[in-house]
């Protein structure tokens, strides 16, 4: 395996070859000291990454969801454009609620003549014709590339509109070119919540009331892990940033624990508000039936009430009643085939998970924008080291809240527990992986197709941009950033519409009339011989 | 805001009908041989439009970013574009390699013509692909600018003075992959000889084989391309293309080659006029096949006017494919009441004025609009039909007016890449969907209209907007 590994990466010119082999790693938990990779890196110029910019982790990715804000993107119409509506992120008016602005796209446009001459007049233009149009509670200002560039200060411009509007505007400098990949704009927009938004609002929270951080309802997903969480009798005070809102977000500092889904995109606020208002987060993952149950066990433990544990356990019992007959009637179709995991920062992790529960492997995996923690666990942090492009982004240096700082539990029994689920942790792919399975960052166009004939996955799940690649190639694709329109995929319930997902993908007529080049044998001449016989 | 201004201007952009001009450029590029693109940008740009680009062709676009960072805007990214390049041309072996710019590498001011030279003389001695620079920021335009410019672009860097030779010059504008195999369709029952550029029918619409292959097969051979100035002439669809972003203008005035400029074949008269135009050049006689695919799509017009002339549309999309609709609708005795793009193109409004000078009801025209604006106008008209990109399903969804999806991009349906829409085929194929379009939409709410129309006294039952009765009221 090691030899073909160094064959697919010796077809490189010989500096991207140093380059892109230490953002491969092949699985083995034999070796002396623990693996390590490179990643979160600057990308090679001119090879097809998947990688987007700073604005899309930023507006596409956290605050794009927040649906009581109308998001402008201070900019040229391209990337405001390119972002609206794409990613499925859901969201419906609640009881109480009146704003949601998801369907909606608004840019200012910017043409030669303000790029010359500024763009700032403009945007105060458009702030007040969305003012007089909509009557917004909330406006978030995100910058494009052009905007740093020509001088813009946006800061000062949603002050200004603050004022003159009474309304709350947030500006988010999350230039394009700002650190190597989407995870930059990550960070800006954790900064710009935990400044602006977390802390402001002071609706009473409940003993069991919990956060639901980095988690953005695709396809309906934490609409279904928020059902389980309530039916067990949890309060979910926000949820960041699916079908999200500033008027949730704002109470997030009372919650009593968060709950960590995508570790990548917003582990600077669960360490934020730990820093400010002391409360813990859990590393949680509801993307597999048996990873469900853990998280959810892991919480009642953490909130450790005799009636709190025991209503778990009867949840779950319920939850299975009902979906393992879907799962076990669709797994035989899926048991031992092989899987391959291509996505942003978490999922290419939470999915290995499900594809245990129907029997499957995962082969490869690897993530887009990931940091060397997300590979190797949150123990590695004080090893990474600073570079220019993640010194560009402002971390913040927060003190505790006098007011509403507090320790949920206390030293002692955080101690043990800490030693019992991963409080404050995320331990990372590496570990999760089978030896031999390869785990690779930033995996491009060309690498893909190498992989594809190397190892002969059954099923390789990526994004769009991925899609059409692998089934050209004659293998099944499954987007794991939208779901092909369907899902949810997340909770129980979501589990179950996967496994009938995966099944049905797998055995695809399609794929028995078609055969990739690699796949010995003749599948669509041994069908027929069948039928006549 | 003069107040009844029906295209006042706005610094907010609401739901945008247009994209920026690198993703117009891109396409001329992907409708090359063995062509490969880089954008000279941030890598947001690229990811954003191969993103957008693959959901609408269903096909795998694959586009190089130089992936500039923050160091390089304040050192300049040449270093990263040049880099770009060799890891591009090594890993890829293209014979032709588009480089466009974005917002980023035009507002530090990168000059891409000039290092393109100097990597170009820095390769001196080894092969190097074709470049092809051109420069596209996002503000300077629309995608449908961009398009033109790439093509224009492409022309000029490739193009050899050429002895005169038999063929004729084919230009396209941003079309289907179907459209594009429908015209190559059409020339050889013709039995022309051509070249069309771009030629993208199979490169962004490739049929499965058994091998993969990282630059799909197909596309315009650049040895064509370079023999475009010996054409005997260049017929370009390209009626709202400015002189200036048209490459068939450009072939004229440097190469003598001589234009026709006309608008899409879509409609009785625009596909007439281009077999004549060929029948005309060639000498050849327009065959019985095509003959008989024109009796078919009259048959289908006699057939369907009587739904049809209830129609009360609005149009949107890029400006040729608007102006071509326009057609289209008027031959069919279907209202035009907005026609609408979000590129800023004066020549179709004045196509567009033209076109309907003689109707009955005066066409709503907006030149660089967004969705906010045009649903705004649709309220109050009465329309019960929608044509253009997928975008425009706001219109269904809070309005009810039912969308016939076409141009780019259509991002929510599967099969963009194969959307027909030209020829006498591809119109009656088009033709038959819009009708039917109007009659799902008239049968849906039936019973409610007549209900309402023979019982007015009773308790009005929901109307939705957009649905036309019996008798044009609602
Ligand atoms: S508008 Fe400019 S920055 Fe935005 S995607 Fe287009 S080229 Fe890139």
């Amino acid at each position: 395996m090691k030899d073909h590994l160094s064959r697919i990466v010796d077809k490189y010119p010989a500096n991207i070859f140093k380059n892109r082999k230490e953002h491969i790693v092949l699985v083995d938990h034999d070796s002396e000291n623990p693996q390590t990779i490179t990643a979160n890196t600057r990308t090679i110029p001119g090879i097809i990454t998947s990688r987007g910019c700073c604005y899309a982790g930023c507006k596409g990715v956290v605050i794009g969801p927040i649906k009581d804000a109308i998001t402008i993107t201070h900019g040229p119409i391209g990337c405001g454009y390119y972002s609206w509506a794409t990613r499925r992120n859901k969201a419906r008016l609640e009881e109480g609620e009146t704003d949601n602005y998801l369907n909606y796209c608004f840019s200012t446009d910017l043409q030669e003549g303000d790029i010359v001459f500024g763009g700032e007049k403009k945007l105060k233009r458009a702030i007040k014709e969305v003012v007089e149009i909509f009557h917004p509670q909330n406006i978030m200002i995100c910058s494009t590339c052009p905007v740093g560039l020509i001088g813009d200060d946006i800061n000062a411009v949603a002050a200004w509109a603050e004022q003159e509007f009474h309304i709350k505007v947030l500006a988010f400098s999350c230039e394009g070119y700002k650190g190597v990949t989407q995870s930059a704009g990550h960070h800006i927009a954790n900064n710009g919540l935990i400044k602006n938004v977390v802390g402001t609002g002071n609706t009473v929270t409940g003993k069991y009331s919990v956060n639901l951080l980095g988690e953005y309802n695709i396809g309906g997903d934490s609409w279904e892990i928020e059902r389980v969480l309530t039916r067990i009798g949890y309060e979910v005070v926000s949820v960041m940033t699916g079908n999200g809102s500033i008027a949730k977000i704002k109470n997030a500092h009372l919650a009593n624990l968060n709950l960590v889904q995508c570790y990548r995109s917003i582990n600077y606020i669960a360490e934020m508000i730990q820093t400010k208002y002391g409360t813990d987060w859990l590393k949680v993952n509801f993307i597999g039936v048996q990873s469900c149950i853990e998280s959810l066990r892991d919480m009642a433990r953490y909130f450790d009430d005799p009636v709190l544990i025991a209503r778990t356990e009867e949840v779950i019992a319920e939850e299975l009643d009902e979906i393992m007959p879907v799962i076990n009637h669709y797994q035989p179709l899926c048991v031992g085939k092989t899987a391959a995991l291509f996505v942003g920062g978490s999922r290419a992790l939470h999915y290995q998970y499900l594809f245990q529960d129907l029997g499957m492997e995962t082969v490869l995996a690897g993530f887009e924008f990931a940091h060397r923690d997300d590979y190797e666990g949150s123990e590695v942090i004080p090893f990474i080291k600073e570079d220019a492009d993640s010194k560009n982004i402002e971390t913040l240096h927060l003190e505790p809240d006098e007011k509403h700082y507090r320790l949920v539990l206390s030293r002692e029994k955080y101690e043990t527990l800490k030693k019992q689920i991963p409080l404050n942790y995320f331990g990372g792919m590496i570990k999760v992986m089978k030896n031999n399975s390869v785990v690779i960052d930033d995996i491009n166009h060309y690498e893909i197709d190498e992989f594809l004939k190397l190892l002969k996955p059954d099923i390789f799940c990526a994004g769009i941009k991925e899609k059409y690649q692998i089934h050209k190639s004659g293998v099944f694709s499954k987007q794991l950033h939208s779901y092909d329109y369907t899902g949810p995929y997340a909770g129980f319930k979501g589990a179950a519409a996967f496994a009938r997902d995966i099944a049905l993908g797998l055995t695809a007529p399609v794929w028995n009339m078609i055969r990739p080049p690699w796949k010995t044998e003749p599948m669509l001449e041994g069908s027929l011989i069948k039928e006549v016989i | 805001m003069m107040k009844d201004d029906p295209n006042p201007v706005r610094s907010v952009a609401e739901n945008p009908c247009n994209m920026c001009m690198p993703l117009g450029a891109i396409i001329p590029f992907k409708g090359i041989e063995n062509c490969m693109v880089i954008i000279h940008g941030s890598q947001g740009c690229a990811t954003y439009m191969r993103r957008h680009m693959a959901e609408h062709f269903n096909e795998p676009v694959d586009i190089a970013s130089s992936s500039i960072t923050e160091r390089g805007t304040i050192y300049g990214g040449e270093a990263n574009l040049k880099h770009g390049l060799n890891n591009l041309i090594q890993l890829y072996q293209p014979a032709v390699v588009g480089i466009l710019s974005t917002c980023l590498a035009e507002t530090i001011g990168e000059d891409i013509v000039r290092i393109a030279g100097v990597f170009q003389e820095e390769q001196a001695g080894s092969e190097t692909p074709a470049m092809i620079p051109v420069p596209t920021p996002g503000y300077g335009g629309s995608h449908f600018e961009g398009y033109f410019l790439a093509l224009t672009g492409i022309v000029t860097a490739l193009a050899q003075p050429t002895r005169r030779h038999d063929r004729i010059n084919v230009l396209v504008p941003h079309i289907s992959p179907a459209d594009v195999r429908e015209i190559k369709r059409l020339l050889e029952l013709m039995q022309v000889q051509y070249t069309l550029l771009p030629d993208v029918s199979a490169t962004l619409d490739a049929p499965y084989t058994q091998i993969y292959r990282k630059i799909p097969a197909g596309g315009t051979v650049p040895a064509d391309i370079a023999a475009m100035p010996g054409a005997r002439a260049t017929i370009q669809f390209g009626a709202t293309v400015e002189d200036e972003l048209s490459p068939g203008k450009y072939l004229e005035i440097n190469h003598g080659v001589p234009l026709y400029n006309l608008s899409l074949p879509m409609g009785i008269v625009a596909c007439d006029r281009f077999l004549n135009l060929l029948e005309t050049l060639t000498g050849n006689e327009i065959p019985k096949q095509l003959l008989d695919e024109r009796g078919r799509l009259l048959d289908a017009m006699v057939d369907a006017h009587k739904y049809n002339r209830e129609g009360r549309a609005v149009v949107f999309g890029e400006p040729e494919m608007v102006y071509a609709l326009g057609q289209v609708l008027a031959e069919n005795g279907i209202t035009p009441v907005i026609l609408a793009t979000g590129s800023k193109s004066p020549r179709l409004k004045e196509l567009l004025l033209d076109l309907t000078a003689d109707n009955d009801e005066e066409p709503l025209i907006l030149i660089d609009s967004d969705f906010a604006q045009i649903r705004k106008h649709c309220a109050d008209k009465r329309i019960n039909l929608a044509i253009g990109n997928s975008d425009g399903r706001i219109l269904t969804e809070k309005d009810g007016i039912p969308l016939v999806r076409m141009g780019f991009p259509v991002h929510d349906r599967i099969g963009g890449q194969r959307i027909l829409t030209v020829g006498y085929t591809g119109t009656t194929q088009l033709l038959d969907l819009i009708t039917n379009t109007l009659l799902a939409n008239k049968l849906k709410h039936y019973r409610e209209n007549m209900y309402a129309k023979h019982f007015p006294f009773q308790p009005k039952t929901i109307m939705f907007k957009g649905e036309v009765s019996d008798d044009g009221q609602f």
